[in-house]
């Protein structure tokens, strides 16, 4: 099996990912560190940032690679695994919001995102494939949700 | 603006139309030509003193720093007059404003004569308060020092060992010679600890409004060109720019003698969405002084919230009649910006209630209505960031997009402490309001 960079490399769909993982050295880690459980946002998911929100952060290495953090989690959890639990604690400190909603047929929804592509499994961890990038929620979030 | 299809049944909350407006793209203030002219007008107006006070911020915050008698802290050096702006000029690392990095020429001209239109030496300028009135921008990052808990992880790390530890090599090389103050600091090191802390929150307002800024004066320049057909493109443009500056670092240092300090590295990952943009709103908008709002302070009849975060005394519930009940610093605020505004603001307050005479409640009451403004842009760019597409097509994200508009929307709305009478969106919503 390779690794969850080999993976991400060879798929095709995750130029931006990529790019933004070597910027942030982040490959070493990702590629022989773990286990880790990967939400990988393909190159469409990037594509619907505004303009300039990826140039800000590949110019800020450090911020770059909190924004990265945000979508890996310690220890590998497959579809399956993540069915009973609400939360799941990101690399970054947030936690990732996890949904699985009944008019989905397939996959599951992490915060705003839809996970495309479930389970791939890699050496060091395991990758879900997202359709939108994910940000951390501020800490009001949930007050301003739950008052409507 | 393309029309966005109703997929949800109307909502049912007391500001269901502004809930609507926002569903279908819009902002909390209605989508006028005199509100366009309006909200525009007091960002070319508002980012002109902006680029005194991001400067004398970050002066303060690096240089300045723990000085026991800062008498001098607004006598900007020509060196941050000079300071090259992150998102304008050649450059820039993200050009926002086609402009200049250094400092807007219109400030420079009134830094030199003033309202006097005379040389002075400085120091009278000073004291006539013919300047550009940093107090205002001092208790917006007062605001948030007093508003701790605003979100974001700056607001932990100033409590946190590491903090401590930068703070204290650089309080010890501040004083190094002086035995009285290093002393003080041996009896007193908590007080000298917040003093650092206060130092972080100046760098922080400052790489803030060092953004803003170029935003501000951008927006002017396609508004003069014709550029923006209405409020939603001029709020889209703010959308977007906080976006692509939501990355940029938040940090603090300290330059002493020929040594660099950082009491927040850059390294720490903090960015400006998180720790300064959505604290700030929090706190300067919803919240606290400088802008007192209507309430009254009588605390025996329970007329004052309980709890901080309950606060709502921002500019969004500003009384801003007669300017001077609503605190200093917004008086001086508006002093500052009747001296930038553009010229068809000025005609257009003659032309309106008592003229010049009260241009300045005029002025401040357009300042609230770009606030809402801003407001509106934070509020759409944290459904983009953290939810749905407007036009999604689920009705299930439709109404998680609704809850969230419908939750921001309560803030105004609440009951308790009159909070609903307060605060001014019901009053914006109307042209009269002036």
């Amino acid at each position: 099996m390779a690794s969850i960079v080999d993976i991400a490399v060879s798929a095709g769909s995750f130029a931006t990912l990529v790019t933004a993982v070597k910027a942030a050295n982040l490959v070493d880690t990702l590629g022989t560190g773990g286990p880790f459980t990967v939400f990988a946002p393909n190159d469409a998911a990037f594509a619907k940032l505004p303009p300039g929100t990826i140039t800000t952060l590949v110019q800020n290495i450090p911020q770059l690679t909190r924004i990265l953090c945000y979508h890996v989690a310690a220890g590998v959890y497959r579809q399956a695994d993540l069915q009973s639990r609400p939360r799941l604690a990101s690399l970054e400190g947030s936690d990732l919001y996890l949904n699985f909603p009944e008019d989905l047929a397939t996959g599951f929804e992490v915060n705003n995102a839809t996970v495309v592509a479930a389970d791939i499994e890699a050496d060091n961890g395991i990758i879900h494939v997202l359709d939108t990038v994910v940000l951390p929620r501020p800490h009001w979030f949930d007050g301003i949700v739950a008052n409507s | 603006m393309t029309a966005i299809a109703p997929i949800l049944s109307p909502s049912t909350h007391p500001l269901a139309d502004v809930v609507h407006r926002l569903e279908a793209g819009g902002s909390m203030l209605p989508d006028t030509p005199e509100n366009l002219m309006q909200i525009i007008g007091l960002y070319k107006a508002y980012a002109v003193p902006m680029d005194f006070y991001w400067r004398d911020l970050l002066y303060i915050g690096e240089r300045v720093f723990l000085e026991p008698l800062p008498f001098f802290k607004y006598f900007l050096p020509q060196e941050y007059l000079d300071l090259a702006n992150h998102y304008a000029g050649d450059t820039a690392d993200l050009r926002v404003w086609r402009g200049r990095a250094t400092a807007h020429p219109e400030l420079l001209a009134f830094m030199e004569k003033g309202e006097l239109k005379t040389k002075l030496p400085k120091l009278f300028h000073h004291l006539w308060h013919d300047r550009i009135n940093m107090e205002f921008a001092e208790e917006c990052m007062r605001a948030m020092l007093w508003h701790r808990n605003m979100g974001g992880q700056l607001d932990p790390y100033l409590d946190s060992e590491e903090y401590r530890q930068n703070a204290d090599r650089a309080i010890r090389a501040y004083f190094r010679g002086n035995p009285l103050l290093l002393g003080l600091y041996q009896l007193f090191p908590e007080l000298f600890l917040e003093q650092c802390r206060q130092a972080t929150l100046y760098s922080c307002l400052g790489l803030f409004w060092e953004v803003m800024a170029p935003v501000f004066f951008e927006m002017s320049d396609i508004y003069d060109e014709g550029g923006f057909r209405g409020v939603p493109d001029a709020m889209n443009f703010l959308v977007n720019g906080i976006f692509a500056i939501a990355g940029r670092p938040i940090y603090h240092r300290v330059y002493i003698g020929s040594e660099c300090y950082e009491l927040v590295p850059k390294s720490k990952g903090f960015t400006w969405l998180y720790e300064a943009a959505f604290p700030y709103v929090e706190a300067v908008f919803y919240r606290t002084a400088p802008f007192r709002g209507t309430k009254s302070y009588n605390a025996q009849a329970g007329q004052i919230p309980a709890h901080q975060e309950d606060f709502h005394y921002g500019v969004l519930y500003a009384d801003t009649f007669p300017v001077g009940s609503a605190g200093i610093p917004p008086t001086l605020l508006s002093q500052d910006m009747l001296h930038f505004l553009p010229p068809y603001m000025l005609e257009y307050y003659r032309q309106h209630c008592r003229g010049e005479d009260d241009m300045l409640v005029q002025l401040t009451v357009s300042f609230q209505r770009s606030m809402y403004n801003v407001t509106s842009a934070v509020i759409q760019a944290g459904r983009a960031a953290f939810l749905y597409p407007l036009d999604d097509p689920n009705p299930r994200h439709r109404q998680q997009n609704r809850a969230y508009f419908e939750g921001q929307l309560r803030r105004f709305a609440r009951t308790d402490y009159d909070i609903d009478q307060a605060c001014r969106i019901n009053y914006v919503q109307k042209q009269s309001y002036r």
